[in-house]
């Protein structure tokens, strides 16, 4: 990282503290200050209690953002109890209806090309599409935490409830990478150097099996995010969700690990390929609420 | 304050019109709906007028227009602004359906009896902050979001006027030189696949901005504190300076910053920390045409400088997050109440 760059997110950062921290009185100049008959009410009431202790059904449709090679098509559901109307309690889970390459993988299928030093990672191009990770599913127990809760306005027509939630748990993640190829493996595919049969072509032949071999297995990961629900009646509500989920795995099903020198390659494809990656994934939902009428807030029950 | 447009209906129930005097028949005249969009205008009208100026200029001769004329309040009522809280009805209607059991209890012959209200107590609440006129000043840090192999980072800058509540003009400017990376991808994808990928430098950029909000609202946190916030459109057009990295032949090509003609339009969301300071999150797309290095190398014009582009240009999208906050100047503004 350039010195430039660190000074600019070092005075970033120190900029945003300042302003606010030093802002925190005055952000409470929004808090609802009224003496006489209004003194001490509460800052809102007769508000609908869409979530206090009422049970949350969601479908929703997720895409995964930012990917290199595949980019997955979700669709699932979450369940979700609130004790609170601030706290909720669920699973939520997601499978995988379609996966899409993406153009940097279809650049490599067309383009790409493969030598004595790569061999391993792209035996054939033109195969690449069928070494490259997916993503299959994800379930993740959670937590909701849901602390500001208002409405807005559109064109000053339409004016709905709305509540920002943040959510974090556990998410286990469904993966489907290239097998493994241990260095066995990739130096019986060597060509004898004696009889030199075939050289590269005879290397790539013996790899090819090895690219489109494949193992699944459940990675686990913190996920969490943010949401925004729109209540589009006093059951039903639209949902717009960004979650993250990091974890390490090979995306590209290629021999990116070193000995332990750190030279390239290590002729191998094991779990040391796996780079980590910030995944995360946008999904839109419809949720529905039970019972179906919600509670209205009073001044000793908000 | 009402969090649910519906309240309204709910809490028309429980009034008692005749009870609660002159300040239920005020908040029957402004009928939910009108008491809806007044809640959260924008417009300075709304503190420029009274309610029967507001009944005229919002109905045009409806029945709650007419409503507020006949109840022309005071002054000291209509300078404070409306509110649909006050019509609308959660904190301001509870109050007004104790008084109303109160007065009812004291009714004699069967008229209510009015009763002096020594709280002000406003037909309308006043919006939080007015833009119009006020330069908006937006220091931010934005990130690129969409480009896998270079990282387009920024420390960027924007200046609006407001020309109404709701639409300003300004400009922006970024600056990425130093601040921007080469991805890790990149090398990944040389090593394992011996593939280049063309990618470019940023220098700087500038634009001119439309802004405009369509969508606001606010937020309570925890039934104690409110927060006012605004989502927005933003437009333009501007340049941008970028050049090739070279990759694909890097002992030979060398490249000098361009411009390039770069459209802009994106969506932001604003909350209010005080009258005069807000937090942004913004995610703009800037539209350009770019020039990348061409992957072709002449063996035998290796050396001249035309042969090194691509002939054809490429539509680049950059999307970028900016986060940052804005400050409004001046400082303070004064509310315009009627005479």
């Amino acid at each position: 990282m350039s010195t430039m760059k660190r000074l600019a997110i070092t005075l970033t950062t120190v900029v945003a503290v300042l302003v606010l921290s030093g802002t925190g009185q005055s952000a409470q100049a929004q808090e609802v200050n009224v003496q006489g008959p209004l003194a001490g009410a509460p800052a809102v009431i007769n508000m609908r209690i869409y979530r206090q202790m009422r049970l949350q059904l969601q479908a929703h449709f997720s895409m995964t953002l930012q990917d290199q090679f595949s980019r997955a098509m979700m669709a699932g559901g979450q369940i979700m109890f609130h004790p609170a109307d601030w706290l909720g309690l669920g699973v939520w889970a997601s499978f995988a209806v379609a996966n899409t390459d993406t153009a940097l993988t279809d650049q490599i299928v067309s383009k790409g090309q493969t030598n004595g030093v790569n061999v391993l990672s792209l035996p054939n191009p033109a195969r690449f599409s069928s070494q490259i990770g997916r993503i299959n599913y994800i379930i993740a127990p959670e937590v909701a935490f849901i602390p500001l809760r208002g409405k807005l306005g559109i064109f000053e027509k339409l004016f709905v409830d709305a509540d920002l939630y943040a959510f974090g748990g556990v998410g286990f993640v469904g993966v489907d990478e290239r097998a493994n190829v241990d260095s066995t493996k990739f130096q019986s595919c060597k060509p004898n150097a004696m009889s030199n049969n075939g050289g590269l072509a005879s290397e790539v032949a013996c790899l090819s099996n090895s690219q489109g071999a494949r193992a699944t297995r459940t990675a686990i990961a913190p996920t969490f995010g943010i949401g925004l629900s729109l209540y589009m009646a006093e059951f039903l509500a639209m949902t717009i969700e960004w979650r993250a989920l990091p974890f390490a795995w090979n995306t590209s099903g290629t021999d990116e690990a070193g000995d332990a020198r750190g030279a390239y390659p290590d002729s191998q494809i094991n779990e040391q390929d796996r780079l980590s990656h910030f995944n995360h994934m946008i999904s839109i939902g419809f949720a529905f609420y039970l019972p179906t009428a919600p509670k209205l807030s009073t001044a000793g029950n908000e | 304050m009402n969090l649910g447009f519906r309240h309204d209906f709910e809490t028309l129930k429980w009034m008692k019109p005749l009870a609660i005097g002159l300040l239920a028949v005020m908040s029957l005249g402004l009928v939910p709906h009108a008491a809806r969009a007044q809640d959260m205008s924008f417009d300075i009208n709304e503190t420029e007028s009274t309610p029967k100026d507001k009944g005229k200029a919002k109905d045009k001769g409806k029945a709650k227009g007419k409503a507020a004329k006949e109840e022309e309040p005071a002054p000291a009522e209509a300078e404070a602004g409306a509110s649909g809280e006050a019509s609308g009805g959660d904190v301001m209607s509870d109050i007004s359906s104790d008084k109303g059991k109160k007065e009812k209890e004291t009714d004699e012959g069967g008229l209510p009896r009015e009763k002096e209200v020594a709280e002000k107590i406003y037909a309308v609440q006043r919006m939080y902050v007015l833009r119009r006129g006020r330069f908006e000043l937006a220091p931010s840090m934005a990130f690129t979001v969409n480009d896998q192999y270079v990282t387009h980072n920024a420390l960027a800058v924007g200046l609006n006027y407001w020309v109404t509540n709701v639409l300003a003009v300004g400009a922006n400017f970024l600056w990425y030189q130093g601040i921007e990376s080469e991805s890790a991808l990149n090398f990944a994808i040389r090593r394992s696949a011996r593939l280049a990928v063309p990618v470019t430098q940023y220098q700087l950029g500038g634009n001119l901005n439309f802004t405009y909000v369509p969508i606001y609202g606010k937020f309570e946190m925890f039934n104690d504190s409110i927060f006012q916030w605004d989502a927005y459109l933003v437009g333009g057009v501007g340049v941008l300076r970028t050049r090739p990295v070279a990759v694909i032949d890097p002992a030979i090509r060398t490249y000098d910053f361009d411009w390039r003609v770069a459209f802009n339009a994106g969506v932001g969301l604003r909350v209010f920390l005080t009258k005069w300071l807000t937090v942004f999150g913004e995610l703009r797309d800037y539209i350009y045409m770019e020039k990348l290095e061409s992957l072709q190398v002449s063996l035998s014009d290796r050396k001249v400088p035309t042969t090194w582009i691509d002939a054809n240009s490429t539509l680049t999208n950059n999307v970028m997050m900016h986060v940052g906050i804005t400050m409004f100047f001046p400082f303070t503004f004064e509310y315009r109440y009627p005479k």
